[in-house]
């Protein structure tokens, strides 16, 4: 069986590097973690930039569309994104 | 008339209700829960409006337990209109929220909160648009100044007096179809369940009792509303006119649910157009349907993980998966509402839609949407709303280049990877020399007051009764909460509610994340175990904070094994005076070690399930004045309440201890535990005292060896032993009621009887070391 962590792009949002333009492809993750993203306003298909990120393992600070969210690194490592042109 | 506010966390939504409703407003909690809310009465345009300001939530389909309760108090129905308070400058996202409360099918106003703030951010919003593509009334406003609040409420009152009723948002054309018949059939359900239910639901709204209400049959119905206008629910409509006959039997209609009691009517019977207004939405109320809405239920029941199912749904739930026989599966064949993605996967739908598969409808639903979208239900349906968000948002929104702002370069410091802890370390260590330089002014006068009113006392009094005893000692611990409260409590509280308001703590939350995961703790949990320093009562009073009980457990804990200003006051004054301040640095040392390994220990013993930090940070803001003022009045009253008559009991029994001498049988009482500790058999009672309050132990060991030269009484390892002592072991009273309160009475006595045990741990390691060395 395929793991779907590792559909469509090899890298996830904690390893995507600053202020690009990354699109989050898929958030893996049980029901939990995808309610949890949902709330807080984070979709697949949904734009977002690393600002900065807290250093010895911290969370990283995105922006999408406006909204700052501070992301944990686990929470981060669920989220396959790909980084735009 | 009751009016609910709902709004995602950091919308303004308490600025709004703060800007109309008083000092007076109560904080209470929901019957069960440590959940807060608050409730407060406005008068607007001369009708008294009762308020009720929800915990913020992001969706109705919640993770937290504090949205859990928020939602449930929603689906109580025990409302008359929603105030849905919308950040305007994340109007994407709030929308989320407000396209599921229009599921619920009420009356609903949307405030369109911070204009300013979408302002600065180079949005411009078309209102007029946003009301057409809703289909409830928008007002803009600027609740920090005050602007479109009293529209807001005006337009609530219009709203819910006319009894207007939005329609449902559809969003997912996939899923429709599967949700209408999932709807007819909940529907029909209700309808038999009308006889038979004795559902008790959980939804509290206050501890004054239960009591049978109409419930589930207390809303309206708008014709237009729900999803009878097509095919064949148009006869039936929901088992519309069976709910009707079936509420004209009030046994029917008391089967239905059992309700909290609402509170005391708010309204005058003498304010003619209150009543009239009344009236009006009981006239609404009469005509009938259940509450919330079928189609809701089914959104919900698709969506849901079974385990977060609104407790009113969650035994419907019940009834289909596990395969109620009158329950069973949907009639139509797959595709009949939406034909063409189903013919390629017949054969597995086919199996999923005959009755003998095992499948509930619901179950059948989830796979049907699951085929057609190629994701899970609850996936496919926040996706789908979350675009339909979008293009609302790009119907009524322009957004232009947004004006240079002055709080990114802020964040650019506070949130740098070093200099970001710099701040850090100058906002807390400022904040804590304000308060202490506050404080002490404060406290030394107030004590002085109390000794003046002792001395009063004495003059007045016979000084051998026990009455004069029991007097002298409930002032004493009159004089001893108010020390505590105004001096140090009153500026930390509003210093608390500042640093809040402005939005700082988030970044503190975010800074410390790393760290406090040693420590088995989320970034959040920064703030109640540094505050532990200065005090440990709002210490334990600020891990509610935090979302598990898990959590709140632990920060509390090291919150209270961290040395407050009162142990710090002995520590300084006994082993820094007498062996030096490095021994009293020492002690500092050595109790961030023991912090740290309680920390990594506890950990260990209640694993951590959350999977980690997600928040939003929001902007810095300007605190209300207003807003800061009422919270720390809140916080203050609350403490005021449960710690004073602890304190002032206590102190009066301890002053009879002493009166009749009974100090003998208690340091017999004590004296294993002294003698193991190598400590005089005097100290014992002292120990007693220091549970009253901290400095008391530092007070009473010298009334106890009869001198004030500690040294020529204790050699200097006793000294040593008895500071580590009482620096670890049980917290003060006014602290032990702040646990109870928020952790309840096990987990008190819990952590009570593990400091207990830590502090003979340590205090014997050092007698230990010291006997080696």
């Amino acid at each position: 069986m395929r793991d779907t962590a590792n559909f469509g792009s090899p890298m996830n949002l904690y390893e995507a590097g600053d202020d690009a333009e990354l699109r989050i492809l898929l958030i893996t993750g049980g029901w939990e973690v995808r309610r949890s993203f949902n709330q807080i306003g984070i979709q697949p298909g949904d734009h977002v930039r690393i600002l900065r990120r807290a250093p010895f393992g911290g969370p990283l600070m995105i922006d999408n569309q406006g909204t700052r969210v501070a992301v944990g690194k686990q929470l981060a490592e669920k989220i396959r994104v790909e980084v735009l042109p | 008339m009751k009016v609910a506010l709902v709004g995602q966390p950091n919308s303004g939504k308490s600025t709004l209700f703060n800007a109309v409703a008083g000092y007076r407003s109560l904080t209470s909690n929901f019957a069960g829960t440590t959940v807060e809310y608050t409730r407060g009465q406005a008068r607007v345009d001369g009708v008294v409006l009762e308020l009720i300001d929800l915990p913020g939530l992001y969706s109705l389909t919640p993770t937290s337990a504090v949205e859990e309760v928020s939602r449930d108090y929603l689906l109580g129905g025990d409302w008359d209109v929603i105030i849905n308070v919308l950040d305007a400058s994340q109007l994407a996202r709030s929308l989320e929220l407000t396209l599921e409360l229009l599921d619920l099918e009420s009356p609903m106003v949307v405030c369109l909160n911070m204009m300013d703030e979408a302002a600065r951010k180079g949005m411009t919003i078309d209102t007029h648009a946003l009301e057409l593509a809703l289909g409830v009334p928008v007002v803009e406003a600027i609740g920090g100044r005050g602007r479109g609040i009293l529209e807001t409420f005006r337009k609530a009152q219009e709203v819910a007096a006319a009894g207007i009723r939005p329609r449902a948002f559809i969003y997912a054309p996939e899923a429709e179809g599967l949700l209408e018949e999932l709807a007819e059939k909940i529907a029909d359900n209700t309808k038999g369940r009308l006889a038979t239910a004795t559902k008790k639901s959980e939804v509290g709204t206050g501890d004054s009792g239960f009591r049978i209400q109409d419930y589930g049959l207390s809303r309206a119905h708008h014709p237009a509303a729900l999803s009878c206008g097509t095919g064949p629910c148009a006869a039936g409509c929901c088992g519309h006119s069976s709910a009707m006959e079936g509420l004209q039997s009030p046994r029917a209609a008391a089967a239905v649910a059992v309700l909290p009691a609402q509170p005391p009517p708010i309204l005058a019977p003498t304010d003619p157009q209150a009543t009239s207004l009344q009236s009006q939405i009981a006239n609404h109320k009469s005509q009938m349907t259940a509450f919330p809405p079928a189609r809701f239920r089914a959104l919900q029941l698709v969506q849901s993980d079974p385990n977060h199912l609104p407790t009113e749904i969650g035994h419907l739930a019940l009834d289909f998966e596990l395969g109620n026989p009158d329950l069973g599966p949907l009639r139509s064949s797959p595709g009949s509402h939406t034909p063409a993605p189903a013919a390629r996967h017949s054969s597995l739908v086919t199996r999923h839609g005959s009755s003998d598969s095992g499948l509930s409808s619901v179950e059948w639903a989830r796979e049907e949407i699951a085929l057609r979208t190629g994701q899970p239900a609850d996936a496919a349906i926040s996706a789908a709303r979350h675009a339909a968000c979008l293009t609302v948002f790009e119907r009524v929104a322009r957004v232009a280049r947004p004006r240079a702002d002055w709080r990114e370069q802020v964040d650019r410091l506070a949130m740098h990877p070093v200099w970001g802890y710099a701040v850090l370390a100058g906002v807390f260590l400022g904040f804590f020399r304000l308060i202490f330089d506050v404080g002490k002014l404060g406290e030394d006068r107030i004590l002085a007051v109390f000794d003046a009113i002792v001395a009063v006392l004495t003059h007045h009094m016979n000084a051998q009764g026990a009455l004069y005893a029991a007097v002298k000692g409930a002032v004493l611990g009159t004089a001893g909460a108010v020390a505590i409260v105004l001096p140090y409590l009153l500026p930390f509280l509003v210093g608390l509610a500042v640093l809040e308001d402005i939005g700082y703590l988030s970044r503190v939350g975010y800074l410390m994340d790393a760290a406090m995961h040693r420590l088995g703790l989320h970034g959040t949990a920064t703030l109640p175990v540094l505050v532990g320093y200065g005090c440990s009562v709002p210490a334990v009073m600020a891990t509610r904070i935090l979302t598990t009980r898990r959590d709140r457990f632990i920060a509390a804990f090291l919150a209270v094994l961290v040395p407050c200003s009162a142990r710090m006051t002995v520590i300084f004054a006994l082993v820094g005076f007498y062996l030096g301040a490095n021994y009293a640095l020492g002690i500092y040392a050595l109790n961030i070690i023991v912090v740290a390994l309680s920390g990594a220990v506890l950990a260990r013993i209640w694993p951590e399930i959350s999977p980690g930090m997600l928040m939003e940070v929001p902007a810095y803001r300007v605190p209300a004045p207003r807003v800061v003022a009422l919270k720390t009045w809140w916080r203050l009253r609350e403490f005021v309440l449960m710690a004073f008559p602890l304190l002032v009991v206590g102190s009066v029994v301890l002053s009879l201890v002493d009166f009749y001498g009974w100090q003998h049988g208690i340091n017999a009482a004590l004296s294993p535990l002294t003698a193991l500790l190598g400590l005089p058999r005097s100290v014992g009672l002292t120990l007693i005292f220091g549970v009253l309050r901290k400095e008391l132990s530092l007070l009473m060991l010298m009334q106890a060896l009869g001198t004030t030269h500690v040294l020529g009484a204790m050699t200097a390892a006793q000294i040593l032993i008895f500071t580590l002592f009482v620096t670890f072991y049980l917290p003060c009273m006014a602290t032990l009621a702040s646990m109870m309160r928020e952790l309840g009475w096990r987990l008190t006595l819990a952590a009570s009887g593990a400091l207990l045990a830590l502090a003979i741990v340590v205090s014997l390691a050092a007698r230990g070391v010291m006997l080696l060395l």
